[in-house]
This record gives C-alpha cells, structure tokens and sequence, in this order.
C-alpha cells in the first residue's frame, strides 16, 4: 500500500523545530480545537481551499470551474460555500492569478523523502532533520512511521511535533523511528485544558510517561522535548507555568532535555480570513516581554535545572 | 598562540573618534559617487564621460545620479583649484602616457597632505584627475558605443583589477623608481622608443608620489611642533616617521606596510575609481610576523592599526583561500584582520573566501562576524570556484592559486590581469525583443525556430559590443594608463606597457554582465510553454501586450507570471535558465578582444536592474514596465515561492566556474536567528552547505525592514545613520543611498524563515 498524507505546508531550513537546520512538514488533521490554534488550516483531515483577495482579479474562471456551484463573486469578494465545496480542488488551476489554493494536497513517503534529500547537504552541516508537525502528525501514523524509517535509513535526523492527545498505539507505531520528540503540554489544570483545547489533559500526561519509558528495539530512548505555548489570558500564568516545571521536574528528570516555552504571536489572523473566519485572538496583545521574562524565571525554578529551559518568540 | 575573538572587540577611544569622523563623512554626502544618467547603470556607459562622472570640473554632469557612499574622495564642495596650471592646459592636451603622466605628477603634488589628529594611519583626497584632465576618446569610439547601445549593451574600460602590492611592499618607492629606470634604458638602448617614453613618464609618476609621501611627514612634523598634547604629539611624531621612512624605502614594520598600502590606494584612485587590493593577510603576515617575534608591536596594537584602515577607505581586501601549495592559508594575520573589522564593523568591503581545507573556526568566527553586523560584510566566498573559474579560462596554475575577491562579484589574480570587470553590460532584453519582432515576420513554427533567431539576436549584440571595446582598447593606454596600477603589476615596468595596453600583463579577457538573464528565461520559458505548446496566444499578441505594458491584458500578464519561473527548483524554467545563460556564455567566449582574449560572461549587474524597468519595458515574464528587473540571478521580488533553498537548488544547477561571478543574495529578518546562541552556528552550516552544493557568493544582510522604512521617513535620525546595507556587492550607508534604490531594497523578498 502506498502510504499517504495530506500535506499543508512545508517550512525550510526552519530554526524553530528542534536542533540545527530542518525542514518541517505540516500535515493536515487534529483533534484538538485550542481557541489560539496559529494553524487553522491544519484542523480538518479534509483538503480545502482558501482565497486571497489581494491576488484577485476578478476573473471568475473559478466559478466557471466548480462542479458544486459553492463559489460566487459578491461585492465583498469571493464568497465559498463551505457546506458544498468538497475540496475538489477543481477551480485552483484556473484562476489565472493564482487566487484560489488548495490546502492539503496528498504526498507519498517517497516524494517526501525526495524533498528532504534535497536539503540533506544542509541537515548534515547543521545538525538538523526533518520535523513532522500539523496539525497532528499522529493522527496519521502509518505514514510517520515509514517516512521516518526512510529518514533514518538515509541518515537524516527525524523529529516529531505532538500534542500528545491520540491513542497510544499510534505512538508506539512512530517512535521506533523518531529520534526526538517535541511534546506540547499546554497547562496544568485538565478542566482549563478541556476549555482552551476542546479536550482533557489527563490522556496526555498519561501517554507522556509512557513515551519517558519507551526504549526503540535497540534500546534507544527517543530525546524529549516539551513546549508550552505562552498565551497571554490563557497558558501565560505563573501558576501554570510552575505546576508544568514540577511536574517535569517530578516525572521527567534527566529524560527531559529541553523544556521551550514559546511566547504567543500574532500573524495568523490573516489565515482565519481566507477561510472565512475570525480569529478569537485577534485583539490580544503579544506577551509582554517583562512577563514574559519572569514566566522564564518561575519556569527554571520549578524545574530546577535552568540550563534546560529556554523561552522563544519573544520580541 | 593568542586567544581569538568570538565576540566583538570593543573600540578604544581612540579609534571611537576616527570612526565617529568617518560615519560623518559619509551621512554628510561627502564620499559620494556619481554616475552621469540612468544609462550609464543599465548599459555601464553614459556616452557622457569616459568613466563615472567626475565630481566637479569641465566634464562634471549637472543632472548625475547619486550610486552612494562608494567613493575615497573626500569631497570639500570646491574644484579642484589649479585646474587652470594644469600642465595639459597650460602646453597642451596630446594622448600620450607621458603627458598624462606630467599631469599626473604636477596633480598629486599639489593636492593638499590631510592629517587628522590621533590618526596612526593618515591619508585622504579631495580631487580624482579627471576634474582637472579631458577625459575624452575619439568620436570613433563614441560611435561603436551608441551603435552597441542600439543593439543593447555598452561598457567603459577603467580600473576594477587588482594589483599586487607585495611588489611595491617589498621595493619600496624607491625601489620601483630603480627599477624603471633600469628598464628606461634598456629599452633606449635597444631603440625601443614607445616602452622607453612609457618607462619616462613611469619616473615621474613614481617621483611624484614620493614628493606627495614626504608632503605627509613634512605636515605632521609641523603638527608635532604645534601640538600641546603630549599624546597627540607622540602620534604625529610617529607619523612623521612612517611616512618619511616610506617615502622611498621598503616598509619594514606592520605600521609601514599599513601605511605604505593607504598611500597606493590614494594615489591610485586620485587617477580613477580603484581596484581591489587582494589578499590583505597574505600581504601582511610577514610584517605581522617579523613585529610580534621582534617584540616590536601587541596582537591589540596590529588589530588597531587594521581597524584604522578599514575606517580610511573600507575597500576590497580578502581573507583565507589557499596558499601556493594550495593548503589552507589561513593564519594569526587572518584572525587580527577579521577581528579588526569585527571591531570597526559598518562600512567595508571585506571577504572571506572558504574552501573545503579552511580552518573551521575561523570559517566559523567569519559566519559569525556577518550574522551579527548583519551588513554583508564579510562576504561570503567560494574560493574553490574563484580558483577553477580562472583556470578553466586558461590562467595558468602560478595565477590562479593566489585569485583574490577583489570587487562586488568578481575576483582576479592580483597583478596578473585586467580583465574590465564590472564594467560592461549585455542586456539580454533587446536580442529577445528583436527575435519576437523578426520571428513574427518569419512566421516562426516552433520554439526551436524562435530560439535561433534569439541566437542570432544574442550574437548581434555580442559582436557591437566587441567592436566598441575593441575601439576602447586601441586609445585607453594612450588616453586614460592607469600608470600606478601598472606599479604593481606582473609586466607593465619590465616591458615598458601600460596595464591596459596589450602584450602587458598575463590575463587580459573581457568581462561582461549579463542584465536581466532571470526576466529573459522566464519570458522565454512562458513563451515556450503559452504561444508554442499550449498555442493559447500568438507572438504577435504578446508582442502587443508588453508593448501596452499589458494594458488591459491583466488576465493574460497573470498567466505569463505565473508560468514556473526560475529560482522555484523547477525543471523546466531552471532548464531554460541555463539555456539561456550557456548561450550567451558561449556566445561571448566566441569573441575575441584585440588583447587576444574572449570576452567572459558574469551573471551579475550592480545596479542596473534598479532603473532598467522603464527602459526596456514590459517583458513577456509578466513583469509591468514600472518594475525592476532580477538583481543577478536572483529571482525577482515575489518569485521565488518555494524557499530560500529551492532558489539555491536553482542557483547551483549552473555551473559557476563558468561564469565571472553570480551572487546570492540573502536577506533575513533579525528574528530569524534565537536569542541565545551564536548566529555564525547557523549560518556556517548555511553557507557552507551551499558552497558544497556549488554556489559562488552569498551577501547576506540581516536587518529588520521595520527599521529600514523608519529610515526612509526620518534619515536624520542618529541610530538611523548608522544603517549599512550590502546593497548588491557593494555597501552603502541605506540613508544616502539615492530614493529609488531605497525602494528597491526594502521591497526585497525578507525571510523570517529561509
Ligand atoms: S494542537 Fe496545534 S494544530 Fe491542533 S488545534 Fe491545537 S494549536 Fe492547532
Ligand atoms: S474546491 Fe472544488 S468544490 Fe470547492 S469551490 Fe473549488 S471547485 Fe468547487
């Protein structure tokens, strides 16, 4: 069977995932619903289509093109009915100025090993790789699985990008062939979780411990990373930020090895429009870098190891 | 061995005060360059002057255009005052080298000795000679350039070589005046009169420089007797010293050697623009060297004494490559002279050239040094490149070993050649615009058939262009010697023969920037795909739609611009580029120069594609009239949608060792880089990668585009003025730099990412 997945996004020689260099590929599909979601495109499994209203010109090829009838030009623009459109993709090509793209288009492990050898020279000199992230990666675990074991067998480093909410066998499908894992707790207090993200926390913590013990065949344990995303009215409390270090520091130990927290920013509203939406975050302010710098302090104290913990984003 | 720098060394007061001098000149206008009209930056010949326009004089243009702070001249506001003494004025104009070199000698001896105070390092002038001498070839040559023009390219013959200063560190004044004289009258005596009257006029070049070189140490001593001071007279005392030491003997210290160098680099460009300079830790290690085991100088005092020649001028030098033995050249000198900008930083011209033998952490400290002054600077260079590009065009292994980055984008081997780089232009939009013409009234086909009358188009071109430098070449020795380049050349003083005469030095091609080959390959590669293989539209249809500027055409300029284009890794538009590039490439190798050598092609243009938009029109790629055209081969503004990296991927399928220079140019966002860590850990593995894949150049400029439009609204402010930018090869301060170039810039693709 050809494994595939639906592919939204790729982000090269990217310093933000992990270590060196990498190339981070978006897959489309989560489970969670976090109210500041900075990938709104990635949510569905399905692909979709977006509009950009700068590169319009009006020329209503489009319409002409789709076979459900979901798009009309209206005075404010294109206007997509989502309720019909099936994602075709049908009316993509036509638009003359490239107006209208598909979001999530399938690729196979091997093209996708293509694209990462193509930037290997640059993996090798600075100890980077390739990340997996979404969306969920996980959700899709037959193809992290065999994309990465070519990885591997290539020589490439191979990270994965996680909230760490799908079932645990996925898990022990992918990690054999994952060097490092990039493990997103979110916050502390599971009812607060199930508010911001649509789900509970506690199954995420469970599969965490177990992704601690998990040795590969050959005895390696997969590097674990943990994020936390800093959103200002949300995640970004000292209570928070001091519940994740001790329990890091009460579980984790020396398996931990870095521990980022990422300062929230504000570039994605943009995205939330050309699917037809609004952001709920759109008037936050950014995190205020005093805060921001004290969060950082009450982090590596509940932690207790300094060194590991690093905050990013910041501006 | 002593410990170096990872971070940056601080600037002693000292050095604070000269840098703090040499910022002002510049924010103040008064190191500006001029060039005559837009033409003279598209085709690199204005038809007005002969070179770049001179700054006041007879010949000095009144509507010039500002290309920045690139100049060594330090502009006073005045003319030049004895213009009118001038020996050509007062017993007449003749081209002949030694009436030019009259001028020459009577010129520089009466420009004034600048001394500022507590300057270690002296030198400055307010006048080139081309404000006080015509400038002027015969009309014949005038009419070869408008006629090249016509057919869309152009060029001027002056300066952009290299020199070899180890001759003159090591003869001395003194000894090079020996030296022709020896020649002189061999020559007479063997009855060669034409080098003997080369060798005469040589003389008084070399005694001239020497009067100027004591006018120096004669105006420091009376500094000295004036100066309260106690530390300030120290140093002019020590001034005084140096220059009278240099005056006509070989420097013999590090101090000297600096200071010999300064003073070849005013009295070169006080006959032209100037050159690079070559090597600068080859040069001086030795004296580097022989001062630390003598005891005579600190590791501190030699960075010092670097710095302040970089504050002076900032030109072309390099650092690392290989040595004879083609092992790593890198050594104590490399380090003092990189740390020595990394403490200076802002306006310089400096590279580093890498191979794959460089000691990495010097390699690294330089990646580090342009991440963190973010200012291009160091340049980042494949020397592997440089070094096979020479020898595949016939230099031999003696010349080519010692190939130093010495302007923009080219590199040459120091003393060995003069190789018009950087001066002359091919457009490769009017042979495009003229076979769409021609193979519409041929009714051409197919593509096949289109594309050999572009071939033909190319080669029309080519040949205008050979005739107008073939005419240039005939007159420029007689004309325009660049007599004190000759100095330190392998050839010119042995056989009496300017280096831009032929039979002089060893390496004498024709280089030519070819402007615009991105904008041509992706109009041929929509031609291709639109008129010949999906026949959607007809030549004569897009003909007329550039020719409206796709007025009313907006449907179809969107197909034409979104047809792949090169800089995206995609196999058919990057084929096409590197059709395009090999045929001119080979074109312009069919042409011969009167010096015996082809003309080789550069896939890089300073400037040109700035202004060149409206001169040309609207091109078949889907770009409006109004627009720029591609900076080199870097994809225009908003092509390259796939990435840094699918643009390098583009970059490298050509085979650079071909070409004389291609740069990439990189700008990022400072955000890109983490806060903690050193920026030279990522962009060594960047750089390097790269050049493993096969690239020859990377400016990379890291600067926030927030700031740069802040200082397009307010240039006044302090923190503003500061601003250096890599612009194309060269640097500028951003607040000088002239509106439109301004524009250009900041609407540069600006990773956040790459
Ligand atoms: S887990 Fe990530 S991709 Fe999924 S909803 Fe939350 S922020 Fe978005
Ligand atoms: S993706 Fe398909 S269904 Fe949706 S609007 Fe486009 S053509 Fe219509």
């Amino acid at each position: 069977m050809k494994e595939t997945a639906l592919l939204f996004a790729i982000h090269r020689l990217s310093t933000d995932d992990g270590p060196g260099l990498r190339n981070t590929f978006f897959l489309k599909g989560c489970a969670l619903r976090c109210t500041w979601c900075h990938n709104p495109e990635s949510i569905s499994p399905q692909p979709e289509i977006w509009w950009t209203e700068r590169k319009c010109i009006g020329a209503r090829d489009c319409i002409a093109a789709c076979p459900e009838e979901a798009l009309t030009l209206t005075a404010q623009g294109l206007s997509i009915d989502r309720e019909r459109c099936t994602g075709c993709g049908k009316c993509v090509d036509p638009c003359p100025s490239k107006a209208i793209e598909l979001i999530g288009r399938p690729w196979t492990v091997e093209q996708l090993l293509r694209e990462a050898l193509a930037e290997r020279l640059f993996f090798k000199n600075s100890g980077g790789g390739v990340t997996l992230s979404g969306g969920e990666p996980c959700l899709q675990p037959g193809f992290v699985s065999a994309f990465f074991r070519a990885c591997q067998a290539e020589g490439i480093h191979t990270a994965l990008d996680t909230c760490g909410f799908p079932p645990w066998k996925n898990f022990e499908q992918v990690l054999p062939h994952t060097d490092l894992v990039l493990y997103d707790i979110k916050e502390m207090n599971s009812e607060r979780h199930q508010r911001f993200t649509g789900v509970p926390n506690e199954p995420i913590l469970e599969n965490l411990l177990r992704i601690r013990d998990f040795r590969t065949p050959l005895g390696r344990y997969p590097a674990l990373w943990i994020r936390t995303p800093l959103i200002p009215g949300y995640t970004a409390t000292a209570g928070n930020v001091t519940s994740i270090g001790r329990f890091l520091a009460e579980n984790l130990g020396d398996r931990l090895e870095r521990w980022e927290l990422c300062a929230f920013n504000n570039l994605c509203g943009a995205k939330y429009a050309k699917l037809g939406s609004k952001w709920p975050l759109e008037n936050q302010p950014l995190l205020d870098p005093d805060l921001g710098a004290s969060l950082l302090e009450q982090a590596r104290q509940a932690l207790g190891r300094p060194e590991a913990v690093q905050i990013t984003g910041l501006v | 061995m002593s410990h170096h720098a990872s971070t940056r060394p601080p600037m002693s007061p000292r050095i604070q005060t000269i840098n703090r001098r040499r910022v002002a000149l510049n924010i103040a206008h008064k190191r500006d360059l001029y060039c005559d009209n837009a033409e003279f930056l598209v085709y690199h010949w204005s038809g007005k002057s002969e070179a770049f326009a001179p700054a006041t004089g007879e010949q000095a243009s009144s509507s010039r255009i500002n290309i920045g702070d690139h100049n060594c001249r330090v502009d006073t506001g005045m003319p030049y005052p004895f213009v009118d003494e001038m020996p050509s004025r007062q017993k007449g104009l003749a081209n002949t080298a030694e009436n030019w070199a009259q001028d020459y000698r009577f010129f520089i001896t009466h420009s004034p000795a600048v001394i500022d105070p507590c300057e270690r390092i002296v030198g400055d002038f307010h006048w080139q000679l081309d404000e006080a001498r015509t400038f002027r070839y015969p009309q014949e040559v005038h009419d070869l350039g408008y006629a090249a023009r016509q057919l869309g390219a152009g060029g001027i013959s002056f300066t952009h070589t290299c020199p070899d200063l180890s001759i003159g560190l090591k003869l001395g004044w003194g000894g090079l005046l020996s030296k022709v004289r020896a020649n002189r009258r061999k020559f007479e005596e063997f009855g060669n009169e034409e080098s003997a009257s080369y060798l005469r006029a040589a003389e008084d070049i070399a005694l001239g420089i020497m009067q100027y070189i004591r006018s120096y140490a004669e105006k420091a001593a009376q500094l000295e007797k004036a100066e309260e001071d106690a530390q300030t007279r120290g140093i002019y005392a020590e001034v005084a010293a140096v220059c009278s030491n240099i005056a006509e003997k070989a420097p013999q210290t590090l101090h000297e050697a600096i200071q010999w160098i300064q003073f070849f680099q005013i009295a070169e460009r006080m006959h032209g623009h100037g050159n690079g300079y070559g090597r600068l830790d080859q040069l001086l290690q030795p004296f580097y060297d022989a001062d630390i085991a003598a005891g005579r100088i600190t590791r501190d005092e030699a960075r010092d004494l670097v710095g302040e020649l970089f504050l002076r001028y900032g030109n072309y030098f390099s650092l690392g490559g290989r040595n004879r033995e083609l092992c790593d050249a890198t050594c104590e000198t490399s380090w003092v002279c990189l740390e020595a900008f990394d403490m200076v930083g802002g306006y310089n011209h400096l590279g580093v050239m890498w191979h794959a033998d460089i000691d990495p952490k010097f390699w690294n400290y330089a990646c580090d040094v342009v991440g963190r002054h973010g200012a291009g600077c160091p340049t980042l260079l494949n020397y592997e490149l440089f070094r096979a590009s020479e020898l595949r065009s016939g230099y031999p292994e003696s010349d080519a070993w010692n190939v130093s980055y010495s302007g923009c984008q080219w590199y040459c081997s120091p003393g060995n050649e003069y190789s018009d780089h950087d001066v002359n232009c091919l457009v490769l939009v009017q042979p495009m615009q003229r076979a769409i013409d021609a193979a519409i009234e041929q009714n051409a086909p197919d593509f096949e058939a289109f594309w050999k009358i572009y071939e033909n188009e190319v080669d029309c071109t080519a040949n205008a262009l050979r005739d107008f430098k073939n005419a240039t070449y005939l007159w420029q020795p007689k004309v325009w010697p660049e007599m004190v380049t000759s100095f330190c050349a392998h050839g010119p003083m042995d056989k009496g023969r300017d280096i831009t005469d032929s039979r002089s030095v060893n390496n004498a091609f024709t280089s030519v920037n070819v402007l615009a080959v991105p904008n041509v390959s992706d109009s041929l590669y929509a031609i291709e795909q639109l008129v010949f293989a999906q026949k959607k539209y007809t030549l004569a249809q897009v003909r007329d739609a550039v020719a409206s500027d796709w007025e009313g055409k907006e449907s179809m300029r969107q197909e034409f611009l979104n047809t792949p284009k090169f800089g995206n890794d995609h196999e058919g538009a990057d084929a096409m580029a590197i059709r395009v590039s090999e045929q001119v490439r080979e074109v312009l190798e069919s042409k011969r120069n009167i010096k015996g050598f082809c003309f080789r092609p550069s896939l890089f243009q300073f400037m040109g594609h700035t202004y060149a938009g409206p001169m040309l029109g609207a091109t078949p790629d889907g770009r409006k009239r109004r627009e720029p055209v591609a900076h080199g081969m870097n994809p225009m503004h908003g092509r390259n949608h796939e990435g840094m990296t699918a643009t390098m991927r583009s970059f490298c399928k050509l085979d650079f060792s071909k070409y004389q220079g291609g740069s990439l140019q990189v700008e990022l966002q400072p955000t890109f880089f983490p806060k903690e860590g050193r920026r030279g850990d990522l962009v060594e593995p960047f750089a390097t990668s790269f050049f493993q894949m096969g690239g020859v150049q990377i400016n990379l400029n890291v600067l926030s585009m927030a700031k740069l439009h802040a200082a397009m609204e307010q240039p006044d402010l302090p923190e503003h003025q500061e601003i250096v930018v890599k612009v194309t090869g060269y640097s500028a301060h951003f607040v000088v730099m002239d509106r439109k170039f301004q524009e250009e810039f900041v609407e540069r693709v600006n990773y956040k990412t790459l």
